[in-house]
C-alpha cells in the first residue's frame, strides 16, 4: 500500500473575537490543532474519532486545501495541499455537510452535473458517470433523481453528497460525518459503499464520526483525537487492547435461600469489590462487578456463588467496546 | 476541461432557478417594462421631449428604451457575479465551488451567460418593434445591431466585475450590503441614462476604465447618428481591450478573495 495523506506536525490555532460590550471585544486564541501526524495508505479506510471541538473539521478541511495550517505540512499523493492545491483538488472527493451543499432547486442530476462541469467533466461521460453513481447510491430505486434537492429526505441528501464526492473517481476521500443524523438503511448503504471503495478500488478514506459502532465496523486504524492531540491510534482490537484490563462480569443466577447479603460478601472476598444486583421478572438475579483477570478467579466467585445454594445459569463477560476505550484515552466521562 | 459545458451547466442552474420560482420569472419579465415606464413618466414631469432632443440629440423614448435594456443587461452581469459568492456561502455550497480545480476566469465568463441571454430575449420585445417603429426598416437593422453590442458590452464587464467581487470581498467578505453601493454608483458611471458627454470631466474619467460605457457610447452615437463607423469600433475595440487587460486582474482578485476565505477557513 502506498501513501495517500500524510499529515506532518499540523498545528492550527484560531484567532475569534469574545464580545465584551456593544462595541468592546476581545481576542482569543483557540489551539485546534497541535501538531498532528498520521499517514493515511491506499486501499484502507481510516477514522478521525473524537468529541466535538476536538480538531476533526479542522484536520478534514487543511487536508482539503478549504484551510491553510500555521505550520507543519500536508501532502496528498504527494502534493503539498498549500503550494499544489489544484493538483490536490483533482485527487480528492469531499462530503463536508450532509444537510447542505447543493442548489435546492436543481434536481438530484442536474446537481451533479453542475459539479461535475466544474470538476471538469463534460458530455456523455458526464452523464454516463452521475448515472452510475444514482444507482451505485440507489437514488433512482429512491425516486430522487428528478427530484428537487429542496425535497430530499436526510439520507437522500448523504447518498447525493457521496456521489459528488466521487464524482471525479477521486483516489482520495474525505469524508466529514457522512452518517450524521441518518436513518439505518441510508447509513448502513454508505458504510458498505465507503469499505467497498477502499477494498476494491484502493481508494484511501478519512472518515470522521462520532459513532463508535461505526468506526469498529468500517475502519482499518483508528486515531483519536481530543483538544487538537492524537491522543491514541491504531486498529480497533489493538486500541481496546491497550486500556487497563477490567472486565465487566454478569452472573445471572437463580437464587436459593440464603440471604442475598453473604452471597455478595462471598464474591467480594474474591473481587475485591461489591457486585450490583438485580433481579428479574423470571425470578433469576443478575449479579454484575468489575474485575482485573477474570480468567484469574472466576472458577473461585462460581464455586463461592454455588456454595451459598446459588444456581449460577450464566457467565458473560463483557470485552470492552471502541466507546470504553474513546472514553478513557480523551478522559470523557 | 469543456468551457461549453461549463456553460450549458450553468444554464441549467439558472434557468432551473428562474422558472421554477415563479415569483422570480416575473420580475425579470415585467422588471425592464417596469423601470422604463418610470424613466418615461419621470421623464415626462420634469421636461418636454423637444427639451430632450434639444440636449441629447435624440427621442426620448427610443432613447431611454434603450438605455434601459443596455442598464439591465450590463446590470445583470453585475449582479450575477457578485451575488454568486453570496449565494454559494448561504447555499453551503462554497467549500465544494472553491474546491474545484476549474479555471475561475473560464467559470465566471460562463456565470452571467444564461441570465444575459433572457435579458436579450425579454429586450427584443421592447427594442426591436419601439425602433422599428420611429426609424421603420433603419431601425429594424439598429435595433438588431444594438441587442447585439448590449450584449457584447455586457460580457465585456465580465472581467472587471471579478475585480471588483475580488477586491471587495477579500475586505468586506460576502456581504450583500456591497452590492447596494456598487448598483447605483454603475448605474451613473456607466452613461446608459446620462450620456458620458455631459458628465463633468472627473467622472467621466472613472467612467472610461468601464469596458461596457465605450459599448454605451457607441450605442448612443448609433441611436444619434454621429461618429461613423470608425467611431464605434474604435470605442468597441477600447471596451474589448480593457477586458482583456482586466482578465489577469479578474484572476488574481477571485485568488486573493479565495486565499483570504482559506487562511480563515471556508465555511460548511
Amino acid at each position: 500500500m502506498t501513501v495517500a495523506i500524510d499529515v506532518k506536525d499540523v498545528r492550527k490555532r484560531y484567532v475569534t473575537k469574545k464580545r465584551t460590550g456593544l462595541i468592546r471585544s476581545r481576542k482569543e486564541v483557540i489551539e485546534a490543532l497541535k501538531g498532528v501526524s498520521f499517514k493515511v495508505m491506499h486501499g484502507e479506510v481510516v477514522g478521525l474519532l473524537g468529541p466535538n471541538g476536538a480538531g476533526k473539521t479542522t484536520t478534514v478541511k487543511i487536508i482539503a486545501t478549504l484551510l491553510l495550517p500555521d505550520s507543519g505540512e500536508v501532502f496528498v499523493e504527494g502534493f503539498d495541499v498549500v503550494r499544489k492545491a489544484r493538483e490536490v483538488r483533482r485527487r480528492i472527493g469531499i462530503m463536508l455537510t450532509v444537510e447542505k451543499g447543493f442548489y435546492g432547486k436543481l434536481t438530484g442530476r442536474e446537481n451533479l452535473e453542475y459539479f461535475g462541469a466544474l470538476y471538469g467533466l463534460s458530455g456523455d461521460s458526464l452523464r454516463r458517470r452521475v448515472s452510475h453513481l444514482m444507482e451505485l447510491l440507489e437514488l433512482k430505486k429512491l425516486g430522487a433523481e428528478e427530484r428537487l434537492f429542496e425535497e430530499y429526505s436526510l439520507g437522500m441528501k448523504a447518498r447525493l453528497a457521496l456521489a459528488r464526492a466521487l464524482l471525479k473517481d477521486p483516489p482520495v476521500l474525505l469524508l466529514d460525518e457522512p452518517t450524521l443524523g441518518l436513518d439505518p438503511p441510508s447509513a448502513r448503504k454508505i458504510r458498505s459503499l465507503v469499505k467497498a471503495l477502499a477494498r476494491e478500488e484502493g481508494k484511501a478514506v478519512l472518515y470522521t464520526t462520532h459513532n463508535m459502532f461505526e468506526a469498529e465496523i468500517i475502519c482499518d486504524r483508528i486515531l483519536m483525537i481530543n483538544k487538537g492531540v492524537i491522543v491514541a491510534k491504531g486498529t480497533p482490537n489493538d486500541l481496546k487492547a491497550r486500556i487497563p484490563r477490567i472486565r465487566t462480569v454478569v452472573l445471572v443466577v437463580k437464587p436459593a435461600s440464603t440471604s442475598e447479603e453473604r452471597v455478595l460478601n462471598a464474591i467480594k472476598t474474591s473481587v475485591g469489590n461489591k457486585p450490583e444486583i438485580r433481579y428479574t421478572g423470571e425470578g433469576y438475579a443478575e449479579l454484575r462487578f468489575s474485575i482485573e483477570k477474570p480468567e484469574e478467579v472466576l472458577n473461585e466467585v462460581i464455586k463461592a456463588v454455588v456454595a451459598q445454594g446459588y444456581e449460577v445459569l450464566r457467565l458473560e463477560v463483557e470485552e470492552p467496546t471502541l466507546e470504553d476505550v474513546f472514553m478513557y484515552f480523551t478522559g470523557a466521562s | 476541461m469543456s468551457w461549453l459545458g461549463l456553460i450549458r451547466a450553468e444554464f441549467t442552474f439558472v434557468y432551473a432557478d428562474i422558472f421554477r420560482r415563479k415569483s422570480l420569472l416575473f420580475m425579470l419579465v415585467a422588471y425592464p417594462y417596469m423601470i422604463t415606464a418610470f424613466i418615461l413618466l419621470f421623464g415626462a414631469s420634469i421636461g418636454t421631449a423637444q427639451e430632450f432632443i434639444r440636449k441629447v440629440g435624440v427621442d426620448p423614448v427610443p432613447f431611454l428604451i434603450v438605455s434601459s435594456f443596455m442598464i439591465m443587461s450590463i446590470i445583470g452581469v453585475v449582479d450575477d457575479i457578485l451575488w454568486r459568492p453570496i449565494y454559494d456561502e448561504h447555499m453551503g455550497t462554497m467549500p465544494y465551488v472553491i474546491s474545484a480545480p476549474t479555471s475561475r476566469v473560464a467559470h465566471y465568463m460562463a456565470i452571467p451567460l444564461p441570465r444575459l441571454t433572457l435579458v436579450v430575449l425579454i429586450g427584443s420585445t421592447s427594442v426591436i418593434p419601439v425602433l422599428t417603429y420611429y426609424y421603420s426598416y433603419a431601425g429594424l437593422r439598429e435595433s438588431l445591431i444594438i441587442m447585439g453590442l448590449g450584449a457584447l458590452g455586457a460580457v465585456l464587464f465580465t472581467t472587471l466585475a471579478m475585480v471588483i467581487v475580488g477586491l471587495l470581498f477579500a475586505v468586506a467578505e460576502e456581504s450583500w450590503r456591497v452590492l447596494n453601493v456598487i448598483r447605483p454608483l454603475l448605474l451613473v458611471l456607466l452613461g446608459a441614462f446620462y450620456p458620458r458627454f455631459l458628465m463633468p470631466l472627473y467622472v467621466r474619467a472613472v467612467s472610461w476604465a468601464l469596458p461596457p460605457s465605450h459599448v454605451v457610447e457607441a450605442i448612443q452615437r448609433l441611436l444619434m447618428g454621429y461618429g461613423g463607423l470608425e467611431v464605434m469600433l474604435t470605442l468597441i475595440g477600447i471596451a474589448t481591450a480593457l477586458f482583456v487587460l482586466y482578465a489577469p486582474l479578474g484572476s488574481r482578485a477571485i485568488t486573493l478573495w479565495e486565499g483570504r476565505k482559506v487562511l480563515k477557513g471556508v465555511k460548511t
